[in-house]
């Protein structure tokens, strides 16, 4: 990063961490937990999703196994803070699983077998319920004890720019440049000698373990989990939509993404009330319409051709550099 | 002998809704196999289809069993408008983007239809619910499943010979070898494409039009289906249509035994098992010939 892109990033950071001085509602603050919780979890999704190119709808596994880490755990006498810790070596886990078998997989089939581990894994929380408590949901042990919400809200910030930071360091970093020119054409990525099952690899155990954070913080807020919302598709879904729509493989994107997308929902609900999720799917259309690079990616795709027009000299050049 | 029987029923039970499984594949197969649309609102075009049906049924009082021609005809022609007005216009083989928008669309469809229908169970009251075949002293199938069974078969046949015999069935197959020399030879991509989908969106259109008389509608019932079809057009091999229907078979029967012995909770779960385990060990799917 540049300095002054430091400077703004750093600045942002210190305003977020602000807000609960001035946002004081239970029901806003969890609002802005929310935005927060999946600018985290489309930042690490989009590790795997948009560097890598491997587009996994299945992070569900890996929230879920926060979620049920944080609640069951401590049940077994482990601290309340080491319960995510061991969530997080869970989910990395269930990663070398899953990234094991699917990586071998290209395109939709890679997305479909991510769905398919996810979906047993619900499904196993649904029926064995002497372990999870199965359909009925478990209940989970708070984090924090005081401040309740202004904690978790805090907590869902430095999650987001622990995200954020990785991201920026894996976009710069050779690993980085290695997943991307995996994303591009792996047969050549391989033939220049890059060990892409590992890096994928890597890069999936990067993303299980914030992605399982995240389920974590968001189990214990609310105290109570059941299979079908914290390993739904649902849950897999609106991570990958994040970070699609508000830029794949762009460090700001899943940022954006999230808080157009959480607010935007939110207000949906408020103002449209049963109508809400027609008109949720009609943003998602009209995004993929004229927007089809996603928010960052398109404003990028844009900027790039107005500069290109604008140098007068070099401009075919500069055309054709940027159409290729 | 009395095991025997229980298994012979689940397997002969399983039959019958892996038929209309089978549709709602091959259905998928077209989209997704042939076509090579990533299609998250199949499971939608299903229920539309379920809830078409019982709206013609509610106005004229016309019997399902006819009534879903018209619902299917609905359908094609949806299918054909989401091709030419959304599809045709987004970047070629982009997942990403073909997935927000059959989400986006699934959610449009599913709210609408919870708008105007509510969120309540319906289901028909047709005389023949009540009937069962009786083959033997242990085997009994329920009438409405083996009418359903029956259109099913025929349908499933017309539309396999549609797409292996038609011009416009090997023109479909044509894109899907080569979509670059395809137009050279004459094809018009974008209206065989479109016909293309609106045929697999019918083909859901048809099996929930059929699924109409044996199952309770309510806005959602078409989301267990859109994997299943994603699951039955890999197993199938992708780009069969005739893979895909004995997956879907081979799927209504595997559930029927695993909900016999192991409770119908695990019957889902094991679709996905064998889903995973064929994508394991061989993805090209039992059928197919494709490398992936």
């Amino acid at each position: 990063m540049t300095r002054s892109k430091s400077w703004i990033a750093a600045g942002s950071f210190a305003v977020c961490l602000l807000i609960p001085l001035v946002v004081r509602t239970d029901y806003n603050l969890q609002v802005l937990f929310r935005v927060f919780l999946f600018a985290a979890l489309g930042l690490a999704w989009n590790l795997v999703g948009g560097y890598a190119g491997q587009l996994s709808l299945g992070h569900a596994a890996y929230f879920g196994a926060g979620a049920y880490a944080m609640a069951l755990l401590p049940h077994f006498g482990v601290s309340l803070w080491l319960a995510p810790v061991l969530g997080i070596i869970l989910a990395v886990a269930f990663a070398a699983l899953i990234g094991g078998v699917s990586f071998r997989l290209r395109g939709p089939y890679f997305a479909l077998a991510t769905i398919a581990f996810a979906e047993v894994l619900r499904l196993l929380a649904k029926n064995l319920p002497s372990v999870t408590g199965g359909d009925v949901g478990i209940q989970v042990p708070s984090l924090f004890a005081h401040a309740i919400n202004r904690s978790f809200y805090l907590a869902a910030v430095v999650l987001t720019a622990i995200a954020f930071g990785v991201t920026v360091w894996v976009s710069r970093s050779k690993f980085g440049y290695y997943l991307m020119a995996i994303r591009e054409d792996e047969d050549t990525a391989l033939s220049v000698g890059i060990n892409t099952a590992r890096t994928k690899l890597e890069a999936l155990f990067l993303s299980a373990g914030i992605t399982a954070m995240g389920g974590a913080l968001y189990g214990s807020l609310f105290l109570f989990i059941v299979p079908d919302q914290v390993l739904s598709l649902d849950i897999s879904n609106e991570i990958a939509i994040v970070a699609m729509l508000g830029g794949a493989g762009t460090a700001l994107g899943p940022i954006l993404g999230s808080i157009v997308l959480e607010s935007a929902s939110e207000t949906f609900k408020n103002v449209f009330h049963e109508a809400h999720l027609l008109i949720y799917g009609l943003l998602l259309v009209v995004v993929v319409i004229f927007l089809p690079e996603g928010i960052v990616g398109t404003v990028n795709t844009w900027l790039a051709r107005r500069r290109s027009a604008l140098a007068a000299a070099p401009k075919q050049r500069a055309q054709r550099n940027s159409a290729s | 002998m009395d095991a025997f029987f229980s298994a012979l029923q689940a397997i002969l039970n399983g039959l019958l809704t892996g038929a209309l499984y089978a549709l709602v594949g091959m259905g998928m197969a077209l989209i997704f196999g042939v076509m090579r649309i990533v299609n998250f609102a199949h499971g939608t075009f299903l229920m539309l289809g379920m809830y078409a049906t019982y709206f013609i049924f509610e106005k004229t009082g016309l019997n399902p069993y006819f009534g879903f021609v018209f619902a299917s005809a609905f359908l094609f022609c949806l299918g054909y408008l989401i091709y030419r007005g959304l599809i045709q216009h987004m970047p070629v083989h982009s997942d990403f983007m073909q997935i927000l928008l059959t989400l986006g669309l699934a959610l449009i469809f599913t709210d609408a239809i919870q708008l105007t229908f509510g969120a309540d169970y319906h289901q028909l009251n047709l005389p023949l619910l009540a009937k069962n075949v009786h083959l033997g002293q242990h085997i009994s199938l329920n009438a409405p499943w083996l009418v359903s069974f029956g259109l099913a078969v025929v349908l499933g046949s017309g539309m396999y010979w549609f797409v292996m015999h038609t011009r416009i069935g090997r023109a479909a197959r044509a894109i899907a070898q080569n979509r670059y020399a395809s137009p050279l030879m004459g094809i018009n991509v974008h209206r065989v494409q479109a016909v293309s989908f609106g045929l697999g969106v019918a083909g859901a259109g048809i099996a929930g039009g059929l699924l109409l008389p044996v199952f309770y509608i309510y806005p959602t019932v078409g989301d267990q289906f859109t994997l299943k079809a994603f699951v039955m057009v890999v197993l199938g091999g992708m780009g069969s249509i005739q893979g895909a229907a004995v997956a879907g078979l081979v799927l209504g029967v595997v559930e029927s035994l695993t909900s016999l012995y192991w409770g119908n909770e695990w019957a889902l779960a094991v679709d996905f098992a064998i889903f995973l385990l064929v994508l394991s060990l061989r993805p090209a799917g039992i059928f197919g010939s494709q490398r992936v």
